[in-house]
């Protein structure tokens, strides 16, 4: 058998995607193909989705904190995941493994890209941004460490090889800052990103202004971009939109969407996917989770059709979950065999022990997305008629990520929680490791079952061929089917709402992902 | 004359004394203390006795509740009001700002609102039971009814979507300048205007009314004196005393009541904050925001009774 080429390896594991010949286009051209854009303006948008990690920070001027997930408007990572959920490289030129077993990854990172302060950014700051990266980013705790090789080169070690690596590399934490302690590091808000940060007020309003310097010829093209966060203000970012005061608004209800479409002046852009729903099945001491025939009759009972057609408004803006953490449009998403089945949930009820139904803990959730409050309400309604009865509550959503986490040391007594978490779509290998079982969105799941789909994991891990992987990762689906770790009902399409005179502005299935570089407005 | 201002001023300062000491009571004390709120159900239910216990001890509740009352009327006096349970920030910086916006919003609205409730009030009483007067009751009886949302929705509906004149939401940063606040409320301040002249304009007209009917104001027109000086120099300063207390605990309800108002436009005022720090179960938030909200009502309070002293001279005796 012949192996393969490094430049074969990396191919294979991003899918097929020939993302070396992608890296001149991508890197040289303009990201938007309007023609003859137009420079100057200010472009505020609102923000129905914000940043959960905001509390009560008080500086937003670090990418990890800023006042939604769009870091790139002022920062920029090695690679970007595009609008149709292919990685391409933004400030990496060259990427490949050094070794074959995809453990170890060498990356030429661009030349010439000044930080906001006019200093060159080479390899020695991308060390030190992923020192922090790799102790707080969930996808970059795989990263051993770091070496710099060179001015502009750059090697990763991993813990264990990893064929989709460089989509790792395109999370939205994984920006390149000046480099400082990892305690210390993007304090100062300075980045690499069309826009500088000229004023941040926590959790309410960010002021950009353009980056002269930025390494992407003539972009941006705005001079001015503002954000203010309008989370659980839906009403009033809708009044601003009608009142001309947002050019854009971005993640709004799917359900305003009939409404808005008749509207003038309202361009209604759609993502082709979005976030979806976890439901955290908690398996600590006493849990009625820890029985895999209640958490299965649950996933049996939730109607995921009534979820899609009355929260979303239908297929065009909502999708149906399989109950693991992939995106219904990932060419790799194997839907659930059964869907609805209330004569088997009851009788999984009956046989754990209920026949005459189950009253489960309080379910909780923050109205992370304008929908959420909607969402649990049908799934409420549609599992009484297996005979489950729900008690649901909404938390805020500051400190709510602490809250449903609790404490990891189970002798402290504060569990975690069967509660509500928001998942995007990512590429199989970032979205099927969520569900291993020391993550708390798997409620710690521990098992035969789990054990089988870790190995399946690490497997695919290291096969390069992407047709190989989709084998290893259906099996994984179906692991997930079977003993329903956790429940992942239904997801939306994200939508946006602009101005017909916003021109070059694409909506994205991953919110966080969304770019200002070739905006413009006519 | 300096012994009542004394006696009030020592009045004011026991009344907020109470105030905190009931406050502290009523969110840490009775039913349960900080922890109890903080804690969901389940969660309460769930943790081990000695958890909980480490927890209590952590935020200083194992202490003796006279104990904890002493250092937080210690610490208010300090203006320290602690630190929040979530991100542990001090409790200041959160609502120092939110606090200042409140107060400009309610300001602005008070000296708008003074001058054209004393103008409609003066006119209703001197014209009483006239068409003037039945229109100006009238609209004041629709515009105190009429609840804010309902107002603040129709005003942005006209002025800023039909007539993009003003803006509909606002988009200021909490600490911008007063002026940039302010010129970004236009619709807020109207808001809150419609009502706030309502009231103020029948508190007034009640007062003239009785002025002009009393026996002073018979006897000043039947020595000749110019109707316009009976009305404002003699009937007016007799009507306003009576309405000043009225008046100011009006204004300082404004500021912690605007709570819908400052929700609809998105105002980064106190009732705002107060709703976040409700739903976050941040207790020493709540309690901060509740003992500025008492101390504006006790200060305004204090400020109408020396106004009322230095206007009436019965009252000080």
């Amino acid at each position: 058998m012949t192996q393969p080429t490094r430049r074969d390896t990396l191919r294979h594991a991003l899918g097929g995607a020939a993302v070396l010949g992608l890296m001149d286009r991508a890197l040289i051209g303009p990201a938007s193909a309007q023609a003859a854009p137009r420079r100057g303006g200010t472009l505020v948008y609102a923000q129905c989705s914000g940043n959960r990690r905001g509390g009560d920070a008080s500086n937003t001027r670090h990418p990890y904190f800023m006042i939604d997930l769009i870091t790139r408007s002022a920062y920029n990572t090695l690679t970007w995941v595009d609008e149709g959920l292919k990685v391409v490289p933004e400030l990496a030129t060259k990427l490949e493994p050094a070794s074959d077993k995809l453990d170890v990854w060498d990356v030429t990172v661009r030349e010439g890209v000044l930080f906001h302060d006019g200093r060159e950014v080479t390899a020695k700051d991308w060390a030190a941004s992923f020192e922090l990266h790799r102790r707080r980013n969930f996808a970059s705790q795989q990263i051993k460490s770091t070496e710099v090789t060179g001015k502009y080169g750059l090697r990763f070690f991993l813990d264990a090889g990893n064929s989709e690596f460089p989509y790792v590399l395109a999370e939205y934490d994984n920006v390149v800052m000046p480099a400082d302690d990892w305690e210390k590091i993007g304090m100062t808000g300075v980045g690499t990103g069309p826009f500088k940060i000229v004023s941040a007020d926590p959790q309410r309003r960010m002021v950009f202004e353009r980056n002269e310097n930025y390494w992407r010829k003539d972009q941006p093209y705005l001079d001015r971009l503002e954000v203010v966060n309008r989370e659980g203000q839906m009403e009033s970012a809708i009044n601003g939109f009608r009142a001309r005061q947002f050019d854009a608004v971005l993640n709004i209800d799917p359900r305003l969407v009939r409404q808005l479409q008749g509207e003038a002046d309202t361009d209604v852009v759609p993502a082709t996917s979005g976030d979806q729903a976890v439901i955290i099945l908690p398996k600590h001491p006493g849990s009625p989770f820890l029985d895999v025939r209640i958490r299965r009759a649950l996933a049996y009972a939730i109607d995921r059709e009534a979820l899609q057609r009355i929260v979303y408004g239908g297929s065009r803006w909502g999708w149906i979950g399989n109950d693991s953490h992939m995106a219904g449009t990932d060419p790799m998403f194997v839907a659930r065999p059964v869907g609805r089945d209330l004569a088997k949930a009851k009788a999984l009820l009956a046989e754990a022990g209920f026949p005459n139904g189950i009253t489960l803990p309080t379910l909780y959730y923050a109205p992370q997305w304008p929908e959420m409050g909607r969402y649990f309400q049908v799934i409420q309604e549609t599992v009484k008629e297996a005979g489950i009865t729900l008690s649901i509550e909404e938390r805020p959503n500051d400190g709510y990520l602490k809250f449903r986490q609790g404490d990891a040391d189970v002798a402290k007594g504060n569990y975690h929680k069967f509660a509500y978490t928001a998942v995007g779509p990512r590429n199989p290998g970032i979205s099927l490791f969520r569900m291993r079982g020391a993550n708390n969105e798997s409620g710690y799941w521990s098992g035969p079952g789990h054990d089988r789909y870790m190995e399946l994991y690490r497997k695919a891990m290291v096969t390069p061929d992407a047709g190989q992987r989709k084998t290893i990762y259906a099996e994984m689906q179906g692991i997930c089917y079977d003993e329903a770790p956790a429940i992942l009902p239904a997801g939306r399409n994200n939508i946006l709402i602009k101005r017909p005179t916003v021109m070059g502005l694409k909506n994205h299935p991953q919110h966080w992902s969304v770019t200002w570089d070739g905006v413009w407005k006519a | 004359m300096l012994s009542a201002v004394l006696r009030r001023v020592f009045l004011s300062l026991l009344t907020l004394f109470f105030l905190a000491a009931f406050i502290f009571a009523a969110t840490e004390i009775l039913p349960g203390d900080a922890l109890d709120v903080t804690l969901s159900a389940d969660e309460m239910a769930m943790m081990p006795p000695e958890r909980l216990a480490e927890m209590k001890r952590d935020l200083g509740l194992d202490r003796p509740a006279v104990e904890r009352l002493g250092a937080f009327l210690l610490g208010v006096a300090q203006l320290d009001f602690g630190r929040t349970i979530i991100s542990r920030a001090p409790v200041v910086d959160i609502v120092a700002y939110p606090l200042r916006n409140s107060l400009l919003l309610a300001g602005a609205v008070i000296v708008t609102a003074l001058p054209l409730a004393l103008i409609l009030g003066v006119s209703a009483a001197r014209w009483y039971r006239r068409p003037l007067d039945n229109v100006v009751s009238t609209g004041v009886i629709v515009g105190y009814s009429v609840p804010e949302f309902v107002i603040g929705t129709f005003l942005v509906m006209l002025f800023a979507v039909t007539w993009p004149l003003f803006p509909a939401t606002i988009t200021a940063s909490t600490r911008d300048p007063a002026l940039t606040l302010l010129a970004a409320a236009p619709l807020p301040v109207a808001t809150i205007l419609i009502g706030s002249i309502a009231y103020l304009a029948r508190i007034l007209r009640v007062g003239m009314v009785d002025a002009l009917a009393s026996d002073f104001v018979e006897r000043l027109r039947l020595m000749g004196v110019p109707e316009w000086r009976v009305l404002l120099l003699h009937a007016l300063p007799a009507a306003v005393v009576p309405s000043l207390m009225a008046t100011a605990l009006y204004a300082a309800a404004l500021v912690s009541g605007i709570v819908v108002v400052e929700l609809v436009f998105a105002y980064p005022g106190l009732g705002q904050e107060l709703v976040r720090a409700v739903t976050r179960r941040e207790v020493h938030v709540i309690q901060a925001i509740a003992l500025a909200s008492a101390a504006i009502v006790v200060v305004f309070n204090l400020l109408a009774d020396l106004a009322i002293l230095a206007l009436d001279p019965r009252t000080r005796m």
